[in-house]
């Protein structure tokens, strides 16, 4: 064992006192494919410190989902600094790391992840409880219906649409009722509509006093957010609100 | 709660989705297991029914025999044993005269055999005969022409029930029944004064003790006393106040006392199980091993499949434990369906085993329950490798970054592999049509393991399949030496030395079957060279004798000619000296004495046994002019069957014996080894089939998604058909050679350790035979090949979107 390594209780206790901040400083993380070194993200740096619906645009290869699986624990810089929530996960073990991710940050992939074996209502009863939440089955029924999917609590990931799946996933993701919610081209799968109903329902966790992080390249996306960070060739070029402030989501068209 | 109960659902469902291949796999564990179980539960088996007959028919503990053609009155060898100090330790006495003699009968049957009559007064049974057909004696029998043939040997001459049969002397018998008898149990060598005699070759007929001695001139005369003592009685002490009785009778008696220990029978049954229980222990241990490591293959492969979803898992931030269960569910799955159907395929391989076993060691008792305490040893296994099989991918799938678990597609190539091997080779076709070649190099890893268990599976099969090779090939080796001239001579053995010139020799020569006759010698002996010692049967070859050894070094002249199998034993070739134990004549009878021999040639025979000299170097014996061994050749027109009957009338005749039954008898003496092996055989066949069907089927459904994307750019199902069926067909060849070697390095393994202890009188060369090689090079390649085309109708049928969308 580590002595270094903090306890849970004391995670816990940090995890509560510095509920969705986030720190990046002088993050790199360097691929090598076929001998030659990718550089994904260089030298970057990057701090959230208050609840928040950030939107990192970037042309595709900007390294744009790399500095989200790293804010959210599920790869680790090359070199730099990552604090999560308070905690260095630059310097937490597998279990920490694990740990921070069940009660701080929830995912929503592109291609949504959801679990083939289980239904609808099973698929959020599971992160409910990896969180931790009490009565997992009532939480996934409940959170189902927020999203719209009260019908759908028993079909199979095969059985829905793509819209609605990936419902399902921002339910699942929701259902953990953690403070930041991490999602990678939420919208890059479904039509206009549905990308729409999709934004919606993040915005209101943002409002909610949710920190939400949305990775996408589509620019349009980035007039709702509060703030926009901009990458290109892992290197942020432009940090700050929309320029020419935020629009409504009716607004949107792409 | 609601934990458990959504993880006994999830697992449901994964067993729904995927029962052929959880039925499969825990098929291979069941074949795996419940051959081991079935293999080793043999040795109880066989101890438990030989319990079971030894104590049926009240075995002897102690007998007492008079010497060869020695008789004493009726009633004294019982009085001698009701007089010794512990007689009430005696719970039955029979007197017995046990005869050597010769049988006739039906369709050419002619013999050596045993004449065994018991007297029939009321009391306790020893060495009682089982009635397997027709009726046992009873005291209606006492003195009357009636008999019990021994079971095996008349199953194997396919004599009836109510035959009629003539013995040296010219009696007639006629058989009531069939029957078995401890120590006739098996045969032996000794018995019959030749080597390798088996059942069908040395027949025991069992009368009433006043039959036999009616049939044998004998009249109120016995040479045997056999007795049972009561449990706990000290048998030594016994057997000593027996011998101190016998030396004290007078007039005196030269009877020896030996125990149940001494009957061949028993002690060749018991020892024989430790012995074989090291081959099939071995052989059990092969397919389950096999059988193991394609679980392993296989159950590996299914949770690699699944982890994505530990990808997932780990990016919701699921704990370890939690991870796992959902895998380990699935092994529990498996092992528990394996060790379900382990019993069934338990129950069904003891089926022909038992059949092999009943057909070879006759015994009228045979227990055949299933040896839980070896099926739980293989179950223990069995229960442990699908979790063992588990542990490993979780435990690589926790070991990297969550992101490259997750990532769709993580079983497809990360890079070129072994391809740029392929960029100076010519490659048949263009583009896709080179893909399968590309794709078996590209993803080295799991063609490796695709191969593997392919190659376990065939490497099981030929290792087993070749056993049988070898003992084939063996016995032929055997065989063409045996037969290579005069193959139709008659070896005739006779009870005692007889002059070369004599009256037997003399009268067998003018005997119109037979055109000429050999004289020579066979002595039991002993070889010895340092601390090793082989048992030899040294045959004293005459001067232009008919049939020589063939040699493949050395001369047949001016000393020994040993088995190859014997010398190497000893650690002796051509020129070196070995000292040999052997009878030696003297004025005052036989002793046994030892002489240094020089090694002058070597002969092929596996038999170590067989040994020979040239009569002109046969003076140590102290025996010229003697003879106790004829190889007579039959006439023109006279047949070896015509010749065995003649030979019936002529006295001091104690078997006659074709070459050919010596062969028949070489194989009986290990097709009990045959018999189980084909069983293993079989086992390992269909244990091949299904491992090369569900790797092959593994492999496939782990392209699925390539071949979604191929079928979304418009090639038609046979063609991806076809360009999977090349890919698994290189990958089957591949495994397929690497088995057929493994399985070869195995066998030569195998037949330098094991097998030399198991038949150390047996020279074993491992074998492959053609049929084998094309035998497991045809599963290899073809049942691989052939495996995709099962999954066509899937193909047809492949929701592409889906199955592009993300890959499971």
């Amino acid at each position: 064992m580590d002595a270094t390594r903090e306890s849970r209780p004391a995670v816990d206790a940090r995890l509560g006192a510095e509920g969705t901040r986030i720190d990046l400083d002088d993050v790199c993380r360097y691929f090598t494919v076929g001998g030659a070194v990718v550089k994904a993200l260089d030298e970057v740096n990057l701090h959230v410190d208050e609840a928040s619906f950030v939107v990192v645009l970037g042309a595709s290869g900007s390294g744009k989902t790399t500095l989200l699986n790293i804010i959210g624990g599920l790869d680790a810089p090359t070199s730099g600094t990552v604090r999560l929530a308070g905690v260095d996960l630059t310097e937490a073990s597998r279990a920490e790391r694990r740990r921070i991710r069940r009660r701080t940050v929830s995912f929503i992939f592109q291609s949504f992840n959801l679990f083939p074996g289980l239904t609808a209502g099973e698929n959020v009863q599971f992160g409910a409880d990896v969180a931790g939440r009490a009565e997992p089955t009532r939480v996934a029924v409940e959170v189902l219906e927020r999203v719209g999917l009260g019908g759908r609590v028993d079909h199979f990931a095969h059985q829905l649409s793509g819209g609605e799946q990936q419902r399902v996933a921002i339910a699942r993701a929701l259902a953990t009722a953690n403070p930041i919610l991490l999602a990678d081209e939420p919208t890059g799968e479904l039509d206009f509509r549905t990308g729409v109903q999709i934004l919606e329902l993040l915005r209101d966790q943002a409002a909610a006093g949710k920190t939400v992080i949305v990775v996408t390249h589509n620019r349009e996306i980035s007039r709702v957010a509060d703030r926009v960070i901009e990458l290109s060739s892992g290197h942020i070029v432009a940090d700050g609100a929309p320029v020419g402030g935020r629009a409504a989501i009716g607004d949107l068209h792409w | 709660m609601a934990r458990l109960r959504l993880m006994a659902r999830w697992s449901w469902r994964d067993l729904r989705r995927r029962w052929l291949l959880v039925g499969a796999i825990a098929l291979v564990i069941a074949l795996g297991t419940g051959t081991y179980a079935g293999l080793l539960g043999t040795s109880a088996w066989r101890t438990q029914s030989n319990d079971a007959s030894f104590a049926l028919l009240h075995t002897h503990d102690l007998r007492v025999a008079l010497p060869s053609g020695a008789t004493t009155a009726e009633g004294g060898l019982a009085a001698i044993a009701a007089g010794i100090p512990h007689a009430a330790d005696v719970t039955g006495a029979r007197e017995r005269l046990v005869v050597p003699t010769q049988i006739a009968g039906p369709n050419g049957l002619l013999v050596p055999g045993e004449l065994v009559g018991t007297d029939a007064r009321p009391g306790p049974m020893v060495d009682g005969v089982a009635i397997t057909a027709g009726r046992g004696l009873t005291a209606a029998d006492d003195g009357r022409p009636s008999a019990v043939a021994e079971a095996a040997f008349a199953r194997k001459n396919g004599l009836a029930e109510s035959a009629g049969l003539t013995i040296s002397g010219g009696a007639r018998l006629n058989i009531v029944g069939h029957g078995q008898s401890p120590e006739y149990f098996l045969v032996t060598g000794t018995q019959g004064g030749t080597p390798f005699l088996s059942q069908k070759s040395y027949g025991v007929l069992f009368t009433s003790l006043r039959t036999a001695q009616s049939a044998t001139g004998a009249a109120a005369r016995v040479n045997d006393l056999v007795l049972t003592l009561r449990p706990g009685a000290d048998r030594a002490a016994v057997a000593g106040e027996l011998r101190g009785a016998i030396d004290a009778a007078r007039p005196p008696l030269a009877a020896t006392v030996t125990t149940r220990d001494d009957i061949d029978a028993y002690r060749i049954l018991y020892e024989d199980i430790d012995g074989d229980e090291t081959l099939w222990r071995v052989i059990a241990l092969l397919v389950l091993g096999g059988a193991a490591l394609a679980a392993l293959n296989l159950t590996t492969r299914i949770v690699e499949a699944q982890r994505r979803e530990i990808g997932i898992g780990m990016a919701l931030g699921t704990p370890t434990w939690m991870l796992a269960i959902r895998p380990l569910l699935f092994g529990a799955q498996v092992a528990l369906l394996g060790v379900g159907l382990g019993l069934v395929v338990g129950w069904a391989v003891g089926i022909p085993l038992r059949g092999v076993f009943v057909d070879m060691l006759p015994l009228p008792i045979w227990r055949t329950p299933l040896q839980v305490d070896v099926f739980a040893q293989a179950a223990a296994l069995g229960f442990a490798l699908p979790f063992a099989a588990v542990a490993w991918p979780v435990w690589r799938a926790l070991r990297v970054q969550p992101v490259e678990a997750i990532r769709v597609g993580h079983l497809a190539a990360r890079g070129s592999g072994l391809a740029p091997l392929l960029r100076r080779l010519p490659l048949p076709g263009r583009g896709y049509r080179q893909i399968p070649v590309r794709n078996v190099l590209r993803t080295p890893r799991r063609s490796a393991l695709t191969a593997l268990g392919i190659a376990a599976a065939i490497t099981t099969l030929v290792t087993t399949t070749g056993f049988l090779d070898t003992f084939n090939g063996t016995l032929d080796r055997a065989e063409n030496e045996l037969l290579h001239t005069a193959p139709n001579r008659v070896n005739v053995t006779l009870d005692g030395f007889q002059p070369v010139d004599g009256d037997v020799v003399r009268t067998v020569g003018a005997l119109r079957q037979v055109g000429g006759v050999d004289s020579g010698l066979l002595l039991p002996s002993t070889a010895r060279s340092g601390e090793r010692a082989v048992e030899l049967a040294l045959e004293v070859v005459p001067a232009g004798a008919r049939w020589r050894p063939t040699l493949t070094a050395g001369s047949a002249s001016g000393g020994l000619v040993l088995a190859d199998k014997a010398a190497r034993d000893l650690g002796v070739g051509v020129g070196d000296t070995v000292a040999v134990e052997h009878p030696q004549a003297t004025a005052t009878g036989l002793r046994t004495v030892r002489t240094p021999m020089r090694v002058a040639g070597v002969h092929p025979n596996p038999m170590r046994m067989f040994a020979y000299v040239e009569g002109v170097g046969a003076a140590p014996f102290g025996l010229a002019g003697r003879t106790n061994l004829l190889t007579v050749t039959p006439a023109p027109g006279a047949g070896s069957d015509a010749v065995r009957r003649a030979l019936l009338a002529v006295p001091h005749v104690a078997s006659a014996q074709t070459a050919q039954a010596t062969t028949e008898g070489m194989r009986d003496s290990i097709e009990e080894f045959v018999g189980v092996l084909r069983v293993a055989a079989l086992v390992t066949l269909l244990l091949a089939l299904l491992i090369a069907f569900n790797t092959t089927s593994i492999g496939v459904d782990e392209r699925s998604r390539e071949h979604a994307t191929m079928l979304a750019f418009g090639l038609p199902a046979r063609t991806v058909l076809g360009m999977t069926t090349v890919e698994t067909a290189l990958i089957g060849t591949v495994g397929a050679i690497a088995g057929v070697l493994g399985g070869y390095a195995m066998l030569r393994w195998l037949t330098a350790t094991t097998v030399p202890e198991v038949m150390p009188e047996i020279g074993v060369t491992a074998a492959l035979s053609a049929a084998t090689i094309v035998q497991a090079m045809a599963l290899g390649v073809l049942a691989v090949a052939l495996a995709p085309l099962f999954t066509a109708g899937r193909l047809r049928r492949m929701d592409i979107p889906a199955t592009l969308r993300v890959m499971e």
